[in-house]
């Protein structure tokens, strides 16, 4: 999961898009997707995000965070499938475990979301800066700062607490610790302990981050300090107007 | 101005004193150098400057801060960083940015700088540092001396009148090191901008700097003019400081009673004094 999240420069077409347009966009791909229970919409949603992803020159990273939700989502696509039950009867299993033809329908539908909600928005943070994102929400939602600012410094830490991780795993397992057990009980009991001192670091930097904007004023800031303006420009109210289409059809194609 | 009165500093959660019955006093125009072994309470000192003490880091507080005769309970840190523009040892956390130019601009935006002096002063910010080319650079992708060049940009856009650096040449090569200490004395000589550095290359220093403070275990031990306090150096020394070695090669054959005038404190000087003592 490494390096999943942090910004990556850009001039494509959804780069320029105002920030605010491609938080709407993608929220509207979250919300088309919870209401959808239809198979078919729920994978073109995924293959949406894989053309945004491939429009905005990080198809890599799309695929990677394909791969790698589609490994968290096969534990639950099998607690599901053994869980719900509805409609006929496909296989009994030993004890009193039934697959059902729901129970696989569901399971779909749920780990499709899941993916289908959850790319989104890595991607609109891969191609956000999170200045412009805490800007937008500042000016033009008219967000405190100090919410915007702590929202969007977290954010800017989730790709360095990733990578400082995967830096500890590493050394670890170069000192021989056996971390990659296929049991993910074992894992957990390795890596939780690893996790403590991350956390602590990982406060002690948001901490270091918050002085430093400080010092630097951040308590003089108004609404008005925002240097760059944020249009809606042409394309963002085509991409918008694109988002609630999508969100219309979830409901045309569930109501149906 | 800056007057410390007999502070005195805890931290909360711990044992014993940062720093104890502080005296000093800063004018304006002054450059100089804090010095000390590691944990002495050189970055405290800074946090109790810029108002980091007591508005963010609590604990026991005894004694006053002032800066142009303000006390810094008075004033947030933002509001003192009008005054005062502050450069973090930690280089990492001090991002507030994912790009370079974002960086500079996040203290002008605050300072509400009125929009047309922006870019110039964003411009003139990178190129007194070298890093015209890294505007559009991510953070991330710079090496800790460029950072640390980002870091004093982004102060120096703010055009302070008082700058207080933490060890800013930690990241940086000798020659870089020493570029820096020259725009710090270009910036103190054309500007009269007062310079506050905390810094352990103590050649740096006492080529650079006119005064120095000298740290151990939270108190201040020297505190002078560079050459003034260099000519202790056995006991710099002792509490870990190692003088250069002009320093102390003139202090011992002042010590020897040879007669040199003064302590050399820097290379230039100490030909000087060698020609002197060879032709004379
Ligand atoms: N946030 C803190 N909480 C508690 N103790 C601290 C904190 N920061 C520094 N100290 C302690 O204060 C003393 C002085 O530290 P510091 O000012 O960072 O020294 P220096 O910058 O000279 O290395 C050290 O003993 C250090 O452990
Ligand atoms: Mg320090």
């Amino acid at each position: 999961m490494k390096g999943f999240l942090d910004y990556v420069p850009g001039n494509s077409f959804l780069h320029k898009l105002n920030p605010l347009t491609k938080l709407v966009l993608s929220l509207m791909i979250c919300v088309a997707c919870f209401i959808s229970e239809n198979h078919l919409l729920l994978v073109a949603i995924i293959l949406l995000n894989l053309a945004i992803a491939k429009a905005a020159g990080i198809l890599p990273r799309g695929l990677m965070l394909l791969k790698g939700l589609t490994k968290i989502s096969l534990v639950i696509f099998l607690l599901q499938l053994l869980f719900i039950r509805g409609g006929d009867i496909l296989i009994t299993l030993p004890l009193n475990l039934l697959i059902t033809e729901r129970g696989v329908a569901m399971a779909f539908v749920i780990v499709f979301r899941l993916i289908g909600a959850t790319m989104p928005l890595a991607l609109m943070l891969s191609i956000t800066q999170m200045n412009d994102l805490s800007n937008v929400l500042v000016t033009k939602l008219k967000i405190p700062y100090k919410y915007a600012f702590t929202l969007t410094t977290a954010m800017r830490f989730i790709p360095i607490f990733a990578n400082e991780m995967s830096g500890i795993i590493e050394a670890q397992a170069s000192r021989g610790v056996e971390l990659d057990t296929r049991n993910i009980f074992k894992k957990i009991k390795f890596v939780l302990p690893l996790c403590v001192p991350l956390l602590i670091t990982s406060v002690k930097k948001i901490e270091g981050s918050a002085i430093s904007a400080e010092i630097r004023g951040f308590h003089l800031r108004t609404r008005e300090s925002c240097y760059k303006g944020y249009p809606i420009k042409k394309s963002d109210v085509g991409v918008m107007f694109f988002s609630a289409f999508l969100v219309f059809s979830a409901i045309i194609v569930s109501g149906a | 101005m800056i007057r410390i009165e007999n502070l005195t500093f805890k931290y909360r959660n711990s044992k014993k004193n940062a720093l104890e019955n502080i005296d000093l006093s800063i004018e304006d125009g002054d450059f100089i150098g804090i010095i000390g072994k590691s944990g002495a309470g050189k970055s405290t000192l800074t946090y109790v400057i810029n108002g980091i003490i007591p508005h963010h880091y609590q604990g026991d507080y005894y004694g006053s801060v002032k800066i142009d005769g303000d006390d810094t309970f008075d004033k947030t840190p933002s509001e003192l960083s009008l005054k005062i523009g502050s450069v973090l040892q930690d280089i990492d956390s001090q991002m507030v940015s994912s790009v370079v130019e974002d960086e500079i601009l996040y203290g002008l935006e605050n300072f509400s700088i009125p929009k047309d002096e922006v870019e110039p002063r964003l411009s003139s910010s990178l190129k007194e540092l070298g890093i015209s080319s890294l505007r559009y650079r991510t953070i991330d992708s710079l090496s800790g001396g460029q950072k640390q060049k980002v870091a004093i940009a982004a102060i120096l856009a703010l055009r302070p009148k008082m700058l207080l650096l933490d060890e800013p040449t930690s990241e940086l090569d000798p020659k870089s090191s020493v570029q820096i200490f020259q725009l710090l004395r270009d910036l103190n000589k054309k500007h009269g901008i007062t310079i506050i550095v905390v810094e352990q290359k103590i050649m740096l220093l006492s080529e650079f700097a006119e005064k120095l403070v000298v740290m151990s275990e939270g108190k201040i031990v020297f505190n002078g003019k560079v050459r003034d306090v260099m000519k202790h150096s056995s006991e710099l020394e002792r509490i870990g400081i190692n003088c250069p070695r002009v320093v102390t090669l003139s202090n011992r054959l002042i010590d020897r009673g040879v007669d040199i005038g003064k302590v050399c404190i820097n290379l230039d000087e100490a030909e000087a004094m060698a020609r002197g003592l060879i032709h004379g």
